[in-house]
């Protein structure tokens, strides 16, 4: 029996119920995301991706943890951030943005690529490692680590698992692909964003054995099993680093 | 002079079409390709105006296009993937960040600024041009990523990273963005431009730097 994945379409996974008014403009290719503050409401997003606002959001830099998390959970996060910062180079600071009266925050990621909406109902969902934008209400945010086998690929040695209710904004290098999974599926690790539901994964070679994990050029792929949806992205910026490598001067 | 711009907006390309000696300047560089009847001439406004301009991050010289003996188009495009506009000439002006310049009508005047000391640290928008002009022209810029035309009524802060072009109409300010240079620089955000009054500023939603220093650390380091 072959896999049964349901190939999406469409780009950005389906909205239910009514969110955070907000507005992705300039997608597939450099996505921005723009969100209408009210007062009360708090934008949490990425350090460093805020594009503009409006001069009443006022904007303060926390780090990255749940607010209901104890101490030592803190001190764990702040060390699997500061892992992550040395390894994986993502930043482990979130900015808040916050407004007294209406205003709006426009955001974007680095990379070139999409921004997807997500409005989470108690549900889980994981992203690899720089996947997340930013999110409002009140998100569970943990972070996982993929086991050592993990480390052996460049990317997707953490994963930032999201559960809770509000809004979620993630992004992509390239475009977001929606895959229904209902059986397995392979994702080549660098081109992961993320899944949902009922899923679990493993991370292993490519298949060929040593061989096929050192020339196949394919490193390592997750796994998945179960029934969910997995959220991938059509470029991979290790192939994008590889290719750039021989062509720098010496 | 007609500008269109085709495929937009991840790769923009600007075709000019010249009237029989009808000019356009643009940055070195720009050009993709010409009618043969148009005549490509270097210039650079001078050797301090040139020096400038290269202290600037924008190049020595700019290319002046005339289309001779009858009509005739130039196609131009920016050197990052990213989106283009044209825009008409107003009695206010534009400021311009240096790197986004791409061309202009020979009636706009083009003068570098250099934005202050703490502009210095931000890697973009060190320097500014104001284009201004007292007839009708038109002025093309290029951006990384898209281009978004907001509309600042009252107060808008953006990234400086993040900024294209805007109205010479409205005050700015370059600042930094949290309450203090710590939580600034903890922020990721840098520096920020502080825009009062009343105009339009166009954004883009890439920022080159930011991008570069992304893909750059990931990069083997350079043999000596």
């Amino acid at each position: 029996m072959q896999p049964q994945a349901h190939i999406e379409p469409s780009t950005a996974p389906t909205p239910t119920g009514l969110g955070t008014p907000h507005e992705i403009t300039h997608g597939p290719s450099f996505a921005m995301l723009r969100v209408d503050l009210q007062p009360g409401v708090t934008v949490v997003a990425e350090a460093g991706a805020m594009v503009a606002r409006s001069e009443q959001v006022s904007m303060e830099v926390k780090m990255n943890a749940s607010p209901s998390a104890s101490f030592f959970a803190k001190l764990k996060a702040f060390f699997i951030a500061l892992i992550r910062k040395l390894i994986g180079g993502e930043t482990f600071f979130v900015n808040h943005f916050q407004s007294s009266q209406p205003g709006s925050v426009w955001l974007a990621p680095t990379m070139a690529g999409q921004i997807a909406y997500r409005r989470l109902h108690g549900e889980k969902l994981t992203l690899s490692t720089g996947a997340y934008l930013a999110h409002v209400g009140a998100l569970e945010m943990k972070m996982k680590f993929g086991g050592l086998k993990s480390l052996l690929a460049k990317e997707g040695a953490f994963f930032l698992e999201l559960g809770g209710e509000g809004d979620l904004w993630f992004n992509s290098y390239g475009g977001v692909h929606a895959i229904d999974v209902d059986g397995s599926y392979l994702v080549d690790n660098g081109h992961l964003v993320g899944f949902e539901g009922n899923l679990t994964f493993t991370i292993k070679g490519a298949g060929g054995g040593l061989m096929g994990l050192v020339a196949s050029g394919e490193g390592m792929v997750c796994e998945f099993t179960g029934q969910g949806r997995v959220y991938i992205q059509s470029r991979n910026l290790g192939s994008l680093v590889g290719w750039l490598t021989p062509l720098l001067p010496g | 002079m007609e500008v269109e711009i085709a495929y937009r907006p991840a790769h923009a390309m600007a075709r000019v079409v010249l009237e029989r000696d009808e000019s356009i300047v643009a940055e070195s560089g720009a050009m993709v390709g010409m009618s043969t009847n148009v005549q490509m001439q270097t210039q650079s406004g001078g050797l301090m105006k040139g020096l400038k301009r290269m202290f600037g991050g924008e190049s020595f010289f700019r290319n002046t296009f005339t289309a001779s003996g009858g009509a005739g188009e130039v196609l131009l495009a920016h050197s990052l993937c990213g989106d283009m506009v044209a825009m008409e000439m107003t009695p206010t002006g534009y400021f311009v960040q240096s790197s986004a310049y791409i061309a202009s009508t020979p009636n706009v005047n083009l003068d570098t600024k250099v934005g202050g000391f703490k502009t210095f640290f931000a890697g973009e928008g060190v320097f500014v041009l104001k284009a201004t002009a007292a007839a009708a022209g038109k002025l093309v810029v290029g951006a990384f990523g898209g281009i978004q035309e907001l509309s600042c009524d009252g107060n808008l802060v953006i990234d400086t990273g993040h900024l294209v072009a805007w109205d010479a109409n409205l005050e700015y300010t370059v600042g930094k963005s949290g309450s203090g240079w710590i939580a600034s620089f903890l922020s990721g955000e840098g520096l920020v431009c502080h825009f009062h009054g009343q105009g339009r500023i166009w954004i883009q939603t890439r920022n080159p730097a930011e991008y570069g220093t992304t893909v750059g650390r990931m990069l083997p380091p350079k043999k000596r």
